[in-house]
């Protein structure tokens, strides 16, 4: 199945919200994890004690808040807390490594983004989250889109982008996170490929300096997903002028999809989600699933998502949802890898 | 209303309430003690309340965290005055002449001009930010982009090779060294893999609070330890003298040439309070007829290195309230503090919560106004921790700092790390060359070599494209200028050449 399809389900039966609506969640709409038991005994008093979830990146980000929002709904849903121990580092390569050396016991989660993916495309000897972990539930997915400053006045849609950025003739600058096999670099290959353009990528990897380059004219546009600049589109500093998606999510009803500007390749997707050791007690796994999966549909967790523009399009994968997510995405990596000349090990 | 009204109503709202009193106490004192605990900071304790503000409405969070960080910043100077650790990688520079004093018997003294120094450069800092934050913010993002922040490392690296050194030589291979270990881990820009030599906590990067706590810290204590040993051990000369008015004005210059550069360090994201103290001090030294008198206990240092990293404060506050970009991490943890209340630091927050912006405003301004009520009696009663006894003392500093070394990332290798630096630092102190020079390599080798990728690619990787920017065409300049005048001090005008110093305290700077 490709992700294209995957999603594809998802988009028919999940309902898009506006970004001026109100809460999904709040206006009465249905929840992924609405059919799952609201409660379910510990399977021999597991756990006993705190649960601690390693997160590979720091507090303030938007790993570090994805992870505090699950663990404040899954205690508030069972009782049992949750501490987080940051292990940021190495693109998440550290918290990784920290956490499969943690014991096989249930006791401890990892939560982690879709770099774990592309990470195993690159170098098959890192772990494969879909098999070498199990996915307990994948709590945010969300497109990208590419913004230009709201006055610019040079070009004003994709269309006199693409025209400008062409008679640059490769001087033209996008801001985003360039690393080698990134998602951002390899949507770029796509489009560039695409359109036939050349457009110089300014690699930031904090979100702050990113986001400045493009506000003080730095930078001629910006790569990024719609939650992490919500407030300057919400301010109108910032424009989308391209959604990195097949169809148009009704949050950006006139802003062009890939269909639309005719590029066709299957979008990447930014995703976060929660994972244990393989191979602990089937029954405390068992547990962990429903806490974590029931957890995502807790009101404050949901809230949570909406500020992020989490829920434009379905975030929610179950363990298998989860699995089919990364092995496809996993797959699609290593195809564009190939094709970019990078050597996959 | 003008800013001055805004200013007593947002003064009103903090002191009407007593709930917002009590949390803005709690805000100056838990600053100052977890700045000046060793191996804990502000963003310890930041990280410990963070969850908690999710109870509190977005003014008291906000106005918390605030708070915090006006008086964390202050509070690491007394543990870099008084045992040579600073409480945070801002206070470092504090130390150079800080510890030197509290050795001849000017502990008060010392302290006393940080706490002047610190609430002055951050008072003056809130006020221009309560004046023109709007314009400041769009002015920096616009003006200084990579290549502009390329070039004030540059200058800053070129100011400060010579400090802590004995010969020119050394004081640049100490900044290479500091250089060398900034590029272990991934490559900030392209993501490739550095010296990480199959351990993969090594991808991490070498983190630089380890490393200032082992060079700063662990080597003091062995310094101290082998004169024990030795019987040469003296301890501290206790003194509760603060500095006259008198003595404070005659640096008035150096106390505007602070705010200045710690002030506009503060407003380019990610750059903050360390290297606005670092820079505080060089220029210091540079603009010195008494050079020589650096880094054996002048007065002048601290009040540069710690007016300048408190005015950089309220300086961080523009970008973050402005345009909602955070400058460090303290910053990034408020942006986490608005997100729980449904809300985001930026523009709109000027329309739609004027309220709680001026509530952070005052906030700021009494938290930088308190460190001189509670900065002066803190300051009565925390010098006597230099009654205890070393071997009891000494212990616990290992203690704390070897906490604070885990607690950044919560890596083993960081404790390693931080002895490792003890252990080099404890021979590289005797050998002439500066530790100093090594923690600000550290620190601007990693902002600069990403700067400059960056500006490179900017540039479509033609290094002409820095004489089109004149602000970064300057900076080079200064900098090219600042390294030609040590080059020529150090190998042409003998008689200037800077003088040899004790073996744990860093000589002058020269320019």
């Amino acid at each position: 199945m490709t992700l294209k399809k995957y999603l594809a389900g998802s988009f028919a039966s999940l309902a898009l919200i506006t970004l001026s609506s109100g809460s999904a969640f709040a206006a009465g709409h249905s929840c992924a994890t609405d059919s799952m038991p609201a409660s379910m005994d510990k399977p021999g008093g597991f756990p006993a004690r705190a649960l601690t979830m390693v997160v590979p990146y720091g507090p303030a980000g938007g790993s570090g808040q994805v992870a505090q929002a699950m663990a404040q709904a899954v205690t508030e849903l069972t009782g049992v807390a949750i501490n987080r121990d940051h292990k940021p580092g190495g693109s998440g390569t550290v918290g990784m490594t920290a956490y499969m050396a943690t014991p096989k016991d249930g006791y401890s989660v990892l939560e982690h983004i879709d770099d774990a993916a592309s990470a195993h495309a690159l170098d098959s000897s890192r772990p494969n989250p879909a098999e070498d972990l199990v996915p307990l539930v994948t709590s945010q997915i969300t497109f990208s889109q590419i913004y230009i400053r709201a006055n610019e006045t040079r070009f004003n849609d994709w269309e006199s982008f693409v025209e400008w950025v062409t008679a640059q003739n490769g001087k033209a600058t996008i801001a985003n996170v360039s690393k080698e096999g990134s998602m951002e670099r390899v949507t770029m290959k796509f489009i560039t490929d695409a359109t036939g353009m050349q457009i110089q990528q300014i690699s930031f990897d904090k979100g702050a300096p990113r986001y400045g380059a493009l506000a003080g004219g730095q930078v001629d546009a910006l790569f990024e997903q719609p939650g992490d600049v919500r407030n300057f589109l919400d301010s109108g500093k910032f424009k989308p002028i391209l959604t990195i998606l097949k169809e148009r999510p009704s949050a950006f009803a006139d802003v062009p999809s890939l269909t639309d500007v005719a590029l066709d390749f299957d979008p990447l997707f930014r995703f976060r989600g929660f994972y244990v050791h393989k191979g602990i007690p089937a029954d405390r796994l068992e547990w962990l699933q429903w806490a974590f999966q029931k957890a995502y549909c807790e009101e404050s967790y949901q809230k949570f998502n909406e500020s992020k523009y989490m829920t434009l399009i379905e975030s929610f994968r179950d363990t298998q949802g989860s699995r089919d997510l990364i092995t496809t995405t996993i797959g699609q990596y290593r195809d564009v890898y190939k094709e970019m000349g990078l050597e996959v090990k | 209303m003008n800013a001055f009204d805004n200013f007593l109503q947002g003064t009103v709202t903090l002191f009407s309430d007593p709930i917002n009193i009590l949390i803005f106490l709690g805000g100056v004192i838990g600053g100052m003690l977890f700045g000046a605990i060793p191996g804990v900071s502000m963003l310890t304790l930041a990280a410990i309340l963070l969850p908690f503000t999710a109870h509190l409405s977005a003014e008291q969070g906000i106005m918390l965290f605030s708070v915090m960080y006006c008086t964390g910043v202050y509070g690491g100077a007394i543990t870099a005055i008084l045992f040579n650790i600073p409480g945070a990688p801002e206070n470092a520079p504090t130390a150079f002449d800080g510890y030197p004093m509290t050795k001849n018997g000017q502990a008060g003294k010392a302290v006393g001009a940080a706490v002047m120094c610190s609430a002055l450069g951050g008072v003056v800092s809130t006020i221009i930010m309560m004046a023109a934050t709007a314009p400041i913010a769009d002015w920096a993002i616009s003006a200084f982009g990579p290549p502009e922040i390329f070039a004030l490392v540059f200058f800053g690296l070129a100011v400060a090779a010579s400090v802590g050194a004995k010969t020119f030589w050394k004081g640049w291979l100490s900044i290479l060294i500091g250089l060398m270990i900034a590029v272990v881990g991934l490559d900030p820009v392209g993501g490739i893999e550095r010296y990480d030599f199959d351990m993969p906590y090594l991808l991490a990067g070498i983190h630089f609070i380890p490393t200032i706590l082992g060079f700063f810290a662990v080597s003091e204590i062995f310094v101290q330890a082998e004169k024990k040993v030795r019987g040469s051990y003296e301890a501290p000369k206790l003194s509760v003298d603060f500095p006259s008015l008198s003595e404070l004005i005659a640096h008035k210059f150096a106390v505007i040439r602070s705010i200045v550069i710690g002030f506009f360090c503060g407003i380019l994201p990610g750059i903050g309070a360390t290297l606005a103290a670092f820079m505080g001090y060089n220029e210091a030294v540079r603009w010195s007829k008494n050079k020589e008198e650096f880094g054996k206990g002048k007065l002048e240092g601290v009040i540069s290195s710690e007016t300048a990293n408190n005015a950089a404060t309220g300086a961080a506050m523009i970008p973050l309230l402005a345009l909602g970009l955070p400058g460090g991490a303290l910053t990034a943890m408020m942006v986490g503090v608005f997100q729980m209340h449904d809300m985001q630091p930026g523009p709109l927050v000027f329309l739609t919560s004027a309220d709680l912006v001026w509530v952070v405003f005052a906030a700021m301004f009494f938290a930088n106004c308190s460190i001189l009520l509670i900065g002066f009696l803190e300051t009565k009663t925390i010098i006597n921790l230099l009654r205890i006894p070393f071997q009891f003392l000494a212990p616990l500093i290992l203690l704390l700092a070897t906490v604070g070394a885990y607690a950044v990332r919560g890596l083993t290798i960081d404790i390693i790390v931080m002895f490792l630096a003890g252990v080099v630092g404890f021979f590289l102190r005797r050998s002439g060359y500066s530790i100093a020079g090594i923690v600000l390599g550290l620190i601007l080798g990693k902002i600069g070599e990403q700067t400059f990728a960056q500006a490179m690619q900017m540039l479509h990787f033609e290094f002409s494209g820095f004489f089109d920017r004149p602000i970064a065409l300057g900076l080079l300049i200064a900098g090219v200028l600042t390294l030609g005048g040590s080059i020529y001090g150090a190998f042409f005008k003998k008689s200037a050449a800077p003088p040899t110093t004790g073996s744990d305290t860093p000589p002058p700077a020269s320019g």
